[in-house]
């Protein structure tokens, strides 16, 4: 089975490399994620300029002090891990919407699914070269907050929690876009699905004020959002890596039954 | 090495269209079988139930014993298939298409290289092993199908319209390699021309509607006269597409 996979896993790699689209998504990542960062950094920096410069002692201000909230950690960090999660959203589904859809538009799934390998090892390669991808991402924009680290001293664990953090909510947004692309053999169809439903899950607090307060604490959990912005504190907590490992799951078993019940039809 | 195989009463239903109606047939070990018949009688419909592709609505096909409802991994691990208009990964070239399908068949190493050698030398594939399978002509992407399917010896071959769009030489080629597997392997062949069942095949079914229309020798085809007129005897000339 591991050697299969394995074969499986080049295979997909040289797929994905194979096309533009892997290389631009790189790209256009890296270089929205630094801008928006540097924007966060420059905004701090003229806050501590403004804070500091004698023109607010008259309103208030000590001269020289800066409120405690007014951090590295609050003023940058949470904001661009915001920032990043919103760019991971926009960007994912473009590489996830030709994954299994294109496979089943050439027929090549018929290749694959008469060759012996069983439907969750077929899904197990296709998800796990689209997280290793999701990780790529990460790893080149995880420049940005490191320097932060480095130069504001804020803590190693701060950089580790943003990047496991932002990896969890890429893969469960691939993971959703992977099993959309399991169900249509049209990359178009699986795009729109894989930016509807991520962005449907996204936040539910617009609903908070119309429904018990029951439902709004369900819907609460529920939300991809709600467990995200923890990462960016440098707190890692249990239940948000179960979420974001339940959201994985669900996709990976939706692309395997989509597999079985395409050989039922 | 090569496999027996029997179809009882299988059918398929998409809806309201039944594809396969109750079909059963035995093809013998070792035989060269040939399934004809017009569009939409349920030639690929039912290869694809047997290979695994897809699940009949009912009965079951038994390769060697082994049914393919309840184990299609074990019956997928003795057959090898060439898919109607060969899909393959035109962005491989061919050396790394055969490695993956090797691979994916559990081959490795030596193995791995020597299986490769013999399909490519049985295939004649090695003036272009080193292409890439999107600029190939239609005759060596089929070669390069067949040359996948045949990679792990299967007992079994399943060829689904191996000549479609070829050149005459190109099908004469074609026709040869596949006769040369009488005797190795099990052959299945599904093809719309007549022609080529007849000098290829021991036995022809003929499949109109989804049913079994005639099953022939190449004996009794030729004492016939012609598989043509067999065909135009039990199907006449609609297309088929009404059904």
């Amino acid at each position: 089975m591991i050697r299969r996979l394995a074969a499986l896993s080049r295979k997909e790699l040289r797929q994905l490399f194979a096309s533009p689209i892997a290389y631009v998504v790189l790209t256009v990542y890296v270089a929205l994620t630094g801008i928006y960062f540097f924007q966060h950094l420059v905004s701090y920096n003229q806050l501590l300029f403004v804070y500091q410069s004698e023109g607010m002692t008259g309103g208030g201000f000590d001269q020289g002090t800066v409120p405690s909230r007014i951090n590295v950690l609050n003023e940058v960090f949470v904001p661009s891990a915001e920032d990043f999660g919103l760019f991971l959203l926009v960007v994912l589904p473009l590489v996830t919407m030709r994954v299994f859809a294109e496979e089943r538009a050439n027929g090549t799934d018929e290749l694959l699914l008469t060759s012996g390998l069983r439907p969750y090892e077929v899904a197990l390669a296709k998800h796990g070269v689209t997280y290793a991808f999701v990780l790529l991402l990460l790893l080149g924009s995880a420049i940005y907050p490191a320097v932060v680290v480095l130069r504001a001293g804020l803590g190693m664990e701060h950089l580790v929690a943003l990047v496991i953090g932002q990896l969890f909510y890429g893969c469960a947004i691939a993971s959703l876009g992977l099993a959309c692309s399991a169900f249509t053999s049209s990359q178009i169809v699986a795009a729109v699905l894989g930016y509807a439903i991520p962005f449907v899950l996204l936040d539910f607090a617009w609903l908070s004020n119309t429904v018990s307060e029951g439902v709004a604490a369900v819907l609460r959990e529920v939300a991809l959002l709600s467990h995200y912005g923890s990462f960016a504190r440098g707190v890692i907590e249990l239940r948000n890596v179960v979420y974001f490992a339940g959201v994985v799951a669900l996709g990976w078993l939706a692309s395997v039954a989509s597999l079985e019940l395409n050989r039922a039809r | 090495m090569s496999a027996k195989i029997e179809a009882q009463r299988v059918s398929k239903r998409f809806g309201s269209i039944v594809a396969l109606d109750a079909l059963s047939l035995e093809v013998a070990a070792g035989e060269v079988f040939g399934i004809i018949g017009p569009n939409g009688a349920g030639k690929t419909t039912f290869l694809r139930i047997l290979t695994g592709y897809w699940l009949a609505s009912d009965g079951d096909v038994r390769v060697d014993g082994l049914s393919v409802t309840h184990q299609r991994f074990a019956v997928q691990a003795r057959l090898g298939y060439a898919c109607e208009q060969p899909k393959l990964y035109s962005d491989h070239r061919v050396d790394a298409f055969l490695r993956l399908m090797g691979a994916l068949r559990g081959l490795s190493g030596a193995r791995l290289r020597g299986a490769i050698e013999v399909a490519v030398d049985r295939m004649g594939l090695e003036p272009v092993m080193r292409r890439r399978i999107g600029v190939l002509s239609k005759g060596f992407r089929q070669r390069v199908a067949l040359a996948q399917a045949i990679l792990h010896e299967p007992p079994l071959l399943v060829v689904d319209e191996p000549t479609v769009g070829l050149d005459p030489a190109q099908q004469i080629e074609l026709r040869r390699i596949i006769a040369g597997f009488r005797g190795q392997h099990t052959v299945i062949l599904c093809t719309h021309q007549l022609h080529e069942a007849e000098v290829v095949c021991d036995r022809v079914a003929l499949l109109d509607r989804g049913q079994l229309a005639a099953l022939a020798t190449a004996d009794e085809i030729r004492a016939g006269g012609s598989l043509e007129a067999l065909f135009l005897a039990k199907v006449g000339t609609h297309s088929g597409l009404a059904s």
